[in-house]
């Protein structure tokens, strides 16, 4: 039985490598059948946001990149509800289950390890 | 399945502390080292968070207290590095934030 693996990915689309290193991370444990997980938490769930353009800033579309995590067998997708309200997301560009703070608190307890960026 | 939050940048300049203290359940442990230990010192908003966290176990690695002049409360565990070995076996798994 492997062990599953939690991801927190916190870093906003365009700051820095964070958000695609976390998201590769993601796809190399799905691909490799490892029960995965996802959550977007702070700056993070701005990867969510609809309605990007990352070409303006020469950048490689993280959309795209994240719809593909169901395929790659990753889909258990989750986002802090607390830093979405505070940035005004109100709609996704992912399917995620949103968590408050009784949720967050489970959903780590429930995976053997965790890794944050 | 408890967990040991790792925290190493300082709480003025982001917010992974104040984050984290709402990822954290009963029983849980947070460590602090490097620049995050600034959160201890008493008298500061963080400090006061901290002291008001029920169940969760708390550390500072002693030379980053040290090397800052800080003077953490005494429900704040001060480490050294075999000690962060051992704490980190102890829990089921460790969170560092990153």
């Amino acid at each position: 039985m492997s062990h599953s693996l939690l991801i927190i990915s916190r870093q906003a689309p365009w700051a820095g490598p964070g958000a695609r290193e976390a998201l590769d991370i993601a796809l190399a444990g799905g691909a490799f059948d490892l029960p995965v997980g996802m959550l977007f938490l702070d700056d993070g769930v701005l990867q969510l946001a609809l309605g990007q353009a990352p070409q303006a800033v020469q950048q490689k579309d993280l959309t795209a990149n994240l719809q593909a995590l169901p395929m790659f067998g990753v889909e258990s997708l989750y986002a802090c509800a607390h830093s979405l309200a505070l940035r005004g997301l109100h709609e996704t560009a992912l399917e995620v289950e949103r968590l408050d703070g009784d949720g967050l608190r489970a959903l780590i307890d429930r995976y053997d390890q965790v890794i944050t960026l | 399945m408890k967990t040991l939050h790792v925290l190493s940048s300082s709480p003025f300049s982001d917010d992974r502390l104040s984050s984290c203290l709402r990822l954290l359940g009963s029983g849980d442990g947070l460590l602090l080292c490097g620049d995050a230990t600034y959160a201890t010192q008493p008298g500061n908003s963080h400090a006061e968070a901290l002291a008001a966290l029920q169940g969760v176990s708390l550390y500072a690695l002693d030379e980053d207290v040290q090397a800052r002049g800080l003077k953490p409360a005494a429900a704040i565990e001060q480490i050294d590095y075999p000690r962060f070995v051992a704490l980190a076996c102890a829990f089921a798994k460790v969170n560092t934030w990153l």
